[in-house]
């Protein structure tokens, strides 16, 4: 009677056969994000470490940087932090009261479109860089397979910042993220991951503690103005 | 040639050019550095090295063998290896039996008796009428000149045939002066024909890099910088400076930058001939390979990714940031050369955004954004003409994230955003 009995699922060694309900079994290392309802939804419990991860946004500004710091935080001493084409000017004093390291980062800024793909894929390739963070409007999908090819070998984890509008066109990168601003918080969509597809938004709260508002400041800037005219005017 | 010229009437003819053949070995010479420091030149076509010493260091007679075949390979050259306990006898057996290896085992100059008598010119004092002498009697092999009595034989003139002999079995010391590698490095390569595309000459200074290489090896040196020269014939040559983060003689990084380098480069007109040179060798130890993990590796490969993206994008498209002790907050930042940035100490530092617009960007109106933090006031710079006198606030700003803005408090005033938070 028990030899009829069909063996359960779960008890079958990992990776032998994947259930559509839960994530696909990941052999390669995983980075930690540093934020653990983040973890959960990721397969292997961070990020990839030899793959494409796409976070799409339009914006700067909503905490995409704030998203890797945990993960850049950890740089070893003699690994790089790439950023390629990045679309302002990375604050130096910003980035070292996040805890960065600056001696670690590049800053690459290729002349043109394809010197881009390239320099990325360099980068990447390397093994010389703890991680690779690119900006790239338009990129063919042969690129994005030799991005992640590049990614594989090396075991390097690469973070292309790509537009919204990317969404629709397909990727080979296995994890892409959708990042939407939200109030003290970043919302985060899973567009694709391995494993089941996630329906829910997460809603990660932003580390930055704002300094209080100066409580003689007032609530709008518009009523700020008159008021700091009439400091002048005494000053004047 | 008649003959040849009679089958093939359009053959080219050439001048055998005794001088670059020189040049060559002394080239193969310089390079053969890299596998013992006991080189020496045996004109008109021969080396000989001796390796006894260094047998251990590369593993065996067959490791060594195979490094040199791969070098020369490198450097274009078809070469024949043989060795023997002296180095008359290493000759005359590349010549007439290449691929023989013979160590010393006792009486060991047995094998040297089926060698034929014609090799008694080559590199001796043994002149030709000596060898027809010899032929003329009836002696075919060396093995047939041992037979014969030396009295006889040194009666008849020939005391040249029996210090040959001496010399090839080691009973007669056979100094050699050893040769000293040049202290500076310029070797040219002659193209068999001109040549405007960049890619057969990227294939020849290979073999130009592969002989820096064995140079830098010779002397446990690096360098970090050095030069191809491109020659055109009548227009004056065009050089190409390639340089190295830091002292090396890895061949397949220095053909590596070589090739990101003439990548880029235009040829003005047909080049004819290159040429290699460096100063500054800098002296360099090997390095032991570390039980515990491969910083040292890492390091490598990080520098390598440096020069890399520096020889194609050009130096300032690479660069590192580091903050500087400024209050206004476009100047509190200055590049770096990357990996010397120091992070300062954390102190109490006031908010600052990730992103920092070069441009501050003129608001039209803030009605719609919602101030988190601020003001904080920044007022410096009067002794140097930029003046600036600003309120600086955190602000949200609708489906957009977080800005750094400031309102102008000098005339004509107005909202900017400075920044974004990351």
């Amino acid at each position: 009677m028990n030899a009829a009995m069909p063996t359960p699922l779960a008890d079958l060694p990992p990776g032998l056969v994947w259930r559509a309900d839960s994530f696909a079994h990941v052999t390669e290392k995983t980075w930690p994000t540093g934020y653990a309802a983040l973890d959960a939804e990721l397969p292997g419990g961070g990020w990839p470490g030899g793959a494409i991860t796409e976070l799409l946004a339009d914006t700067p500004g909503i905490g995409s940087i704030e998203l890797l710091l945990p993960m850049l935080r950890r740089a070893p001493v003699e690994r790089w932090i790439a950023w390629v084409a990045p679309p302002c000017l990375p604050y130096a004093p910003a980035l070292a009261d996040a805890g960065l390291a600056l001696s670690q980062l590049i800053l690459i800024d290729p002349p043109q479109h394809s010197a881009l793909v390239w320099a990325t894929r360099q980068a990447t390739a390397s093994g010389a860089c703890h991680a690779v963070m690119a900006w790239v409007h338009k990129i063919d999908m042969a690129a994005l397979r030799r991005l992640q090819l590049a990614a594989e070998a090396s075991a390097t984890p690469l973070f292309l910042y790509r537009p919204l509008a990317a969404a629709s066109q397909p990727s080979p990168a296995c994890l892409r993220l959708q990042l939407t601003p939200e109030e003290n918080a970043i919302g985060i969509s899973i567009l694709k991951r391995r494993g089941p597809a996630s329906a829910r938004t997460l809603h990660l709260p932003l580390r930055k503690r704002y300094p209080a508002r100066n409580p003689h400041a007032l609530d709008s800037p518009d009523t700020a103005r008159p008021a700091l005219a009439s400091l002048h005017a005494r000053r004047g | 040639m008649a003959g040849a010229l009679a089958i093939a009437p359009d053959l080219q003819l050439k001048d055998r050019d005794r001088s670059a053949e020189h040049s060559t070995l002394i080239q193969l010479a310089t390079w053969a550095g890299c596998c013992t420091p006991c080189v020496s030149l045996d004109p008109p076509d021969a080396l000989a090295l001796e390796v006894s010493r260094c047998l251990r260091l590369f593993g065996g007679l067959g490791a060594l063998v195979d490094k040199l075949r791969c070098g020369a390979m490198r450097l274009g050259l078809d070469i024949r290896l043989a060795a023997a306990p002296t180095p008359l006898a290493a000759r005359w057996l590349a010549r007439v039996r290449p691929d023989t290896f013979i160590s010393a085992a006792p009486r060991w100059w047995r094998c040297l008796d089926h060698l034929p008598v014609g090799l008694l010119t080559e590199g001796t004092t043994v002149s030709q009428a000596t060898l027809e002498l010899l032929h003329g009697i009836g002696m075919r092999t060396l093995g047939d000149i041992a037979r014969l009595p030396r009295n006889g034989l040194a009666h008849r003139a020939a005391t040249s045939v029996l210090q040959a002999l001496e010399l090839a079995r080691g009973e007669r010391p056979d100094p050699r002066p050893w040769h000293v590698a040049p202290p500076r490095f310029d070797s040219r390569l002659a193209l068999p024909a001109p040549v405007s595309t960049t890619e057969p000459l990227l294939f020849a200074s290979r073999r130009l890099v592969a002989e820096l290489t064995g140079w830098l090896g010779a002397q446990h040196a690096g360098v970090d910088r050095y030069e191809l020269h491109l020659e055109h014939g009548d227009t004056p040559e065009s050089v190409l400076h390639i340089t190295t983060g830091q002292p090396g003689r890895d061949e397949e990084r220095f053909v590596m930058l070589l090739r990101e380098q003439l990548a880029l480069f235009k040829l003005r007109a047909p080049v004819e001939a290159l040429r290699l040179s460096a100063d500054t060798p800098v002296i360099r130890a090997g390095r032991t390979p570390d039980m515990f993990g491969d910083v040292e590796q890492a390091r490598d490969a990080a520098s390598l990714l440096l020069e890399r993206l520096r020889a194609r994008l050009g130096h300032d498209a690479v660069r590192g940031v580091r903050p500087w002790p400024e209050h206004r907050p476009e100047r509190a930042w200055r590049t770096a050369e990357p990996g010397t940035a120091r992070t300062p100490h954390p102190d109490k530092q006031p908010l600052r955004p990730v992103w920092l617009l070069v441009e501050p960007r003129p608001l039209a109106s803030v009605g719609s954004l919602t101030l988190l933090s601020g003001p904080e006031r920044i007022e410096s710079g009067w002794w140097d003409g930029a003046d600036v006198r600003r309120d600086y606030y955190v602000a949200r700003a609708p489906r957009a994230g977080r800005w750094w803005i400031f309102q102008r408090l000098d005339p004509p005033g107005g909202w900017y955003v400075h920044g974004y938070f990351g």
